[in-house]
């Protein structure tokens, strides 16, 4: 908790304990503003529990609400009446049924107030519940449908009676077609950003119709769609546009940039990574046109750059800040040419590009000081004095991606470190770094995200390096460190204690004692173990109790862990929604257990767990049949389980994997 | 088509108002009256003069006589046609019947005044005939006429001919050509089509703007045919037997029949060109129906180019819709071409708009909702699955929400089915509120259904297990 979370939590327990002097003479209004500046939600949590007065200032003001669990979401609906955004993408087990009847117990006017709704994943969800959430949520204006891969027609024809909706995610909705889209753009006409991603049905004429009658739209991503030149053609009328993501759109080739050029100049961000058929004489023409553009993506889509593109690009000096060229070869020239071209860069991909080099790096970066992110993945040939030239010229560098650089060494990163205050995320995966680099390092104390996988001379020390300064760390990257032992843990918890996410796959140095230091770590949401042969049941628990906001645990080929840790998270990781336990050591009770507690699990890998019998998976998939989302299973189990089972997962939403591998053990 | 070549005579005409007359005794006039000058006249002409028109003033005089008789036919049974409409004004269905069968009179008499008519044409090339007359009169035919040799010979008619020419399915289509042109002739009809017609004028060929052609008035020839003459089934005549034809180049296989001497490359051969048509005017059309776009008279005058435009968009635009589509007997058409192609594609329009109107391919709908405000495109199957899916998977709740999602699906059903092919847009908006509020209601009840059964489950983390309704929507799926 933080220390603004203490405090108040002390006032209201020593204004409540004092009968009703303090907190709660203080006016609801006055309260809620305390609450809107309380940035943590378990402070707010806190709060809540221990003062009345905190609780029905909460009730009033609280705008936002991110459910977990399907049972209390009527009541909170009711608790909460002026909610504005609503996210129900993590909540296990909706479907249909729940949904409206949370809505109905809303009741009229209840939920008046929403504007927001994210129903990511949420593929329990059919057109029944979205038509009652569009008609109870008179104001709705964003709706997120992404990743329901049921959804198709029918879904967002029931939506597009939301007239007000200004923003709507389709990404990977893979059965909306042509009509599911121009009831949405009928429907709908005050759209301005749309995201279709993925949705494979939808063809030129859809995007036609978007474009007649979306004129306000500000955003559209088309990416891996099969639309063609045509779609661009009615796209370059939209006035508003400002950005456009196309990736891997392999029908649009240089004409369809050529139709695009032609339109008004508000349009800022193009993404056209692996469109195949896009070359550097297309974009020419793009910028040729639209001389305001801000951000260019083209990673993986060039094979070659010419001179006209290379002139072109040095007409958007004034506004190009972005420009990802991944995949491409580039030679020292053209890396002179754009940073003597677009001096505002902020951010260039450069990511498995060959023939990037030393040189090439000093010229690009000698006129662009105001870089934040460089991304120099795969660019073997670079040592040293790139990351030299780098913190001589880019002091506000924010994200340096160095991943199988192996040149480079501690005495580059010590100038990076020295030079750039700022840095926050850097990426050294398979750089082959030590513990000194891990030192300097440790003085960027900005530092949130460090990856350093496969860099197995890093050991405890490096880590307590890193510990002793870097306390704002989200996310720690150990893949395959196996130096580290549990005393590196020890002193990583000593001082990251913000860590989110990390990753301790294969340091098989790792045991119980060194999950018990983890434990501390109360934020931890994504927790990889794969692979340590060592812990047990005993360490899990001690995760499982201390870290309370576990989301994703992968204990694959952890051998001895058993139903006793299986059955510690079934107690207590009531937060946990993916769960990866090929290879354990479980059977199939404890298997039960814990898909039948675990009421946020929605995706389980459960490959060659070759002590549950048939029964067991039967009996345990059944208990958690309505939440899983996805499954993966051995090929064998498909003809085994029962059939009625099967189409039971089906219809909740459930997609699964069927995977034919051998039962190898590996000892890593 | 070629004016020129339209040999018509009296004899055709005479003939098939001999067989049509007896069909109908209802009509005694037109029986009898049409032997008179048939025997007469022409009995006594002999075939050699055929070929060419050498000024006969017997002939013609002859002719003159017949046609005045004609004329005055023609005044008699539109004189009863007058009477009739003002005697039974009650019995709907017999009045019909008998203003049938009078026009099918009228349109004998009116084939064999054309045709005579023709037959005192002084030359093949008699266009300058047709830009004369004024709109809508008969008698006009009579003065243009100066010489004529056109000789038909009774005898030659075979058997055969007679049957081939008046076979029953020339009348019917005679029959309906007519109808719309007599009906217009005889009785005065407010300007129906007159609304319809800009319209359709897209659809033709001859459009003279959509061709890019702006042809300043004057540089060329107009002509206007009358409604007769375009609705004439047959423009080109054998001058020994009198069968009409649509083709000449029918005429001219025809021809070989009647002897060698039509046998022959030269006779067999496409009639070469005029020479001196190269230096006249281009040809232009003008519309007979007074108020139309394509009229003369009219202050935006659009001519149309060829005779096959001037028969299709008289018959589209100023004719009753006699044809109906047998699928869907919904359509109607006045061009048979136009039904045909109707008819390739009648049942397969799997694209639905909101407003009813379904269309072949998507793009088509999609062009169709992008132009009017409020229509969105009806996804396919969805009323009935909708409902059966609804009741299948709430109906286990209780019965209440049953009721309402039933009714809404049903209720679909009926706007859509009842709404006209969808031309009345206002109509339509009010449809597919109706869809809407109805949806909207059924979803609100069956919301209470689950809210019952929901807020009293225990936890759900047991070992649950799903009502059978599932199990179907999971087959469903499985199957798909």
């Amino acid at each position: 908790m933080s220390r603004e979370g203490q405090k108040l939590d002390y006032a209201a327990a020593g204004g409540n304990g004092a009968g009703g002097v303090g907190i709660g003479v203080l006016s609801l209004d006055l309260l809620g503003q305390v609450l809107d500046r309380l940035r943590e939600p378990r402070d707010r949590k806190a709060c809540r529990l221990v003062s009345r007065a905190f609780e029905r200032a909460e009730a009033t003001h609280r705008r936002a609400l991110r459910v977990l669990r399907r049972e209390p979401l009527p009541r909170l609906l009711r608790a909460f009446p002026s909610l504005e955004r609503l996210d129900l993408s993590a909540c296990a087990s909706l479907d249909d049924a729940s949904l409206s009847a949370a809505i109905a117990a809303a009741g009229a006017g209840g939920l008046a107030g929403l504007r927001r709704v994210c129903l990511a994943r949420a593929s329990g969800v059919g057109w029944r519940g979205l038509e009652a959430l569009v008609a109870a949520c008179p104001r709705l204006e964003a709706v997120d449908l992404s990743h329901c891969v049921g959804a198709g027609d029918r879904e967002v024809a029931a939506l597009a009676a939301a007239a007000g909706l200004r923003e709507l995610r389709l990404d990977k909705c893979l059965a909306v077609t042509d009509m599911g889209l121009a009831k949405v753009v009928v429907g709908c006409p005050r759209l301005e950003k749309l995201s279709v991603k993925w949705c494979r049905e939808i063809s030129d004429i859809g995007i036609d119709l978007l474009a007649k009658k979306c004129p306000e739209l500000r955003s559209l991503n088309i990416s891996y769609l099969k639309v063609g030149n045509g779609s661009l053609r009615s796209i370059s009328t939209l006035e508003k546009l400002e950005e456009l993501a196309m990736v891997g759109c392999s029908c649009i080739d240089d004409e369809g940039l050529e139709l695009l050029s032609k339109g008004t100049d508000s349009l800022q961000s193009v993404d056209v990574s692996r469109c195949d058929h896009v070359t550097y004489q297309g974009l020419a023409s793009l910028i040729d046109g639209r001389k305001f553009l801000q951000k260019l993506h083209a990673a993986d889509c060039l094979h070659e750059i010419g001179q006209r593109f290379v002139s072109k690009l040095a007409t958007l000096k004034e506004t190009l800040t972005a420009l990802k060229l991944d995949g491409l070869e580039v030679s020292d020239s053209l890396l002179q040419a754009i940073g003597e071209g677009c001096n505002k860069l902020v951010e260039i991909g450069l990511s498995k590009c060959s023939g990037v080099t030393d040189e090439g790096i000093s010229s690009l970066v000698a006129r662009c000081s105001d870089l934040r992110t460089i991304d120099l993945t795969c660019c073997n040939l670079i040592t040293n004095n790139a990351l030299d030239s780098i913190a001589d010229n880019c002091k506000m560098l924010e994200c340096l991606r160095l991943e199988s650089c192996s040149l480079i060494n501690e005495k580059g990163l010590e100038r990076i470190a020295n030079c750039c205050p700022n840095l926050k995320e850097i990426d050294l995966t398979d750089c082959g770094v030590n513990d000194a680099a891990l030192q300097h390092l440790a003085k960027c104390s900005e530092l949130r995200t460090l990856k350093l996988g496969l860099c197995s001379s890093i050991s405890d020390k490096g880590i307590a390096f890193i510990s002793s300064n870097c306390g704002n760390l989200v996310e720690l990257d150990l893949y395959r460190c196996n130096s580290i032992t549990d005393d590196g843990l020890a002193a990583l918890v000593n001082g990251c204690k913000k860590i989110k996410l990390l990753n301790l796959c294969y340091c098989n140095k790792i045991t119980d004692s060194g999950l018990g230091h983890l434990g501390s770590l109360e934020e931890l949401t994504n927790l990889e173990l794969r692979c340590l042969v060592r812990i047990t049941g005993i360490g899990i628990s001690s995760i499982a109790t201390g870290c309370k906001s576990l989301i994703e645990l992968d204990l694959k080929r952890c051998y001895s862990v058993d139903d006793a840790g299986l059955g510690a998270l079934a107690r207590n990781a009531f937060n946990l929604r993916q769960l990866t336990i090929s290879y354990c050591q479980v059977t199939g009770l404890g298997l039960c257990h814990l898909l039948s507690s675990l009421r946020c699990l929605q995706d389980i890998k459960m490959v060659h767990l070759s002590w549950v019998s048939i029964e067991g998976f039967e009996i345990a998939l059944r208990a958690a049949c309505g939440r899983l989302k996805k499954l993966k299973m051995l090929n064998g189990l498909k003809t085994v389980l029962s059939p009625e089972l099967l189409q039971m997962l089906h219809a909740c939403g459930c997609r699964i994997r069927w995977v034919d591998k051998p039962l190898v053990y590996k000892d890593c | 088509m070629d004016r020129g070549q339209n040999h018509i005579h009296g004899q055709s005409a005479a003939n098939l108002c001999y067989q049509f007359g007896s069909d109908n005794p209802l009509l005694g006039m037109g029986i009898q009256q049409p032997f008179v000058p048939f025997t007469s006249p022409f009995g006594a002409s002999s075939s050699t003069n055929i070929p060419h028109m050498d000024w006969n003033p017997a002939t013609m005089l002859d002719n003159l006589t017949f046609i005045e008789d004609k004329i005055r036919q023609v005044k008699d049974v539109i004189r009863t046609m007058v009477d009739n409409g003002g005697q039974l004004p009650c019995r709907q269905g017999d009045l019909t019947q008998q203003q049938q069968v009078v026009n099918a009179d009228l349109t004998c008499l009116i084939v064999q005044l054309i045709s005579t008519a023709g037959s005192l044409l002084p030359s093949l090339k008699n266009s300058s005939f047709l830009s004369h007359p004024p709109a809508g009169h008969m008698d006009t035919v009579n003065h243009v006429g100066s010489s004529s040799s056109f000789i038909p010979n009774v005898t030659t008619i075979s058997e055969e001919n007679k049957e081939d020419m008046c076979s029953p399915e020339d009348y019917e289509e005679l029959f309906k050509g007519f109808t719309d042109g007599a009906m217009e002739g005889g009785i005065e009809i407010d300007n129906v089509f007159v609304e319809e017609q800009d319209a359709k004028d897209g659809d033709e060929g001859g459009d003279a703007s959509m061709d890019g052609e702006n042809l300043p008035p004057g540089s060329y020839e107009l002509l206007q045919l009358e409604k007769d003459e375009i609705l004439a089934p047959h423009t080109h005549f054998c001058s020994i037997c009198g069968k009409g034809f649509k083709r000449d180049a029918n005429l001219r296989m025809h021809m070989r029949g009647h002897g060698d001497e039509y046998k022959s490359p030269a006779a067999l051969a496409k009639p070469p060109r005029d020479a001196s048509a190269e230096h006249e005017l281009v040809k232009r059309y003008s519309c007979p129906f007074v108020g139309c776009k394509r009229n003369k008279l009219h202050k935006n005058f659009q001519p149309l180019k060829t005779i096959l435009c001037v028969k299709n968009h008289y018959k589209r635009s100023h004719c009753e819709k006699s044809y109906t589509c047998s699928r869907c007997h919904t359509k109607k058409f006045s061009v048979m071409a136009d039904l045909k192609t109707h008819e390739k594609h009648c049942g397969r329009d799997k694209w639905l708009c909101s407003c009813g109107t379904s269309f072949s391919r998507k793009d088509k709908l999609f062009a169709h909702v992008a132009l009017f405000q409020g229509h969105t495109p009806a996804l396919p199957a969805d009323e009935p699955k909708n409902s059966s899916d609804q009741i299948s998977r709430v109906g286990s709740h209780q019965e209440p929400a049953k009721f309402p999602s039933s009714m809404s699906s049903s209720f679909m059903w009926g706007t859509s089915s009842s709404d006209d092919r969808g031309l009345d847009i206002k109509g339509l908006a009010g449809c597919s509120e109706d869809i809407l509020s109805t949806g909207n209601f059924g979803s609100f009840n069956f919301s209470f259904g689950p809210a019952d059964g929901f807020t009293g489950e225990p936890s759900g983390s047991t070992f649950s297990v799903l009502p059978p309704e599932h199990f179907q929507s999971a087959q469903k799926k499985g199957k798909n």
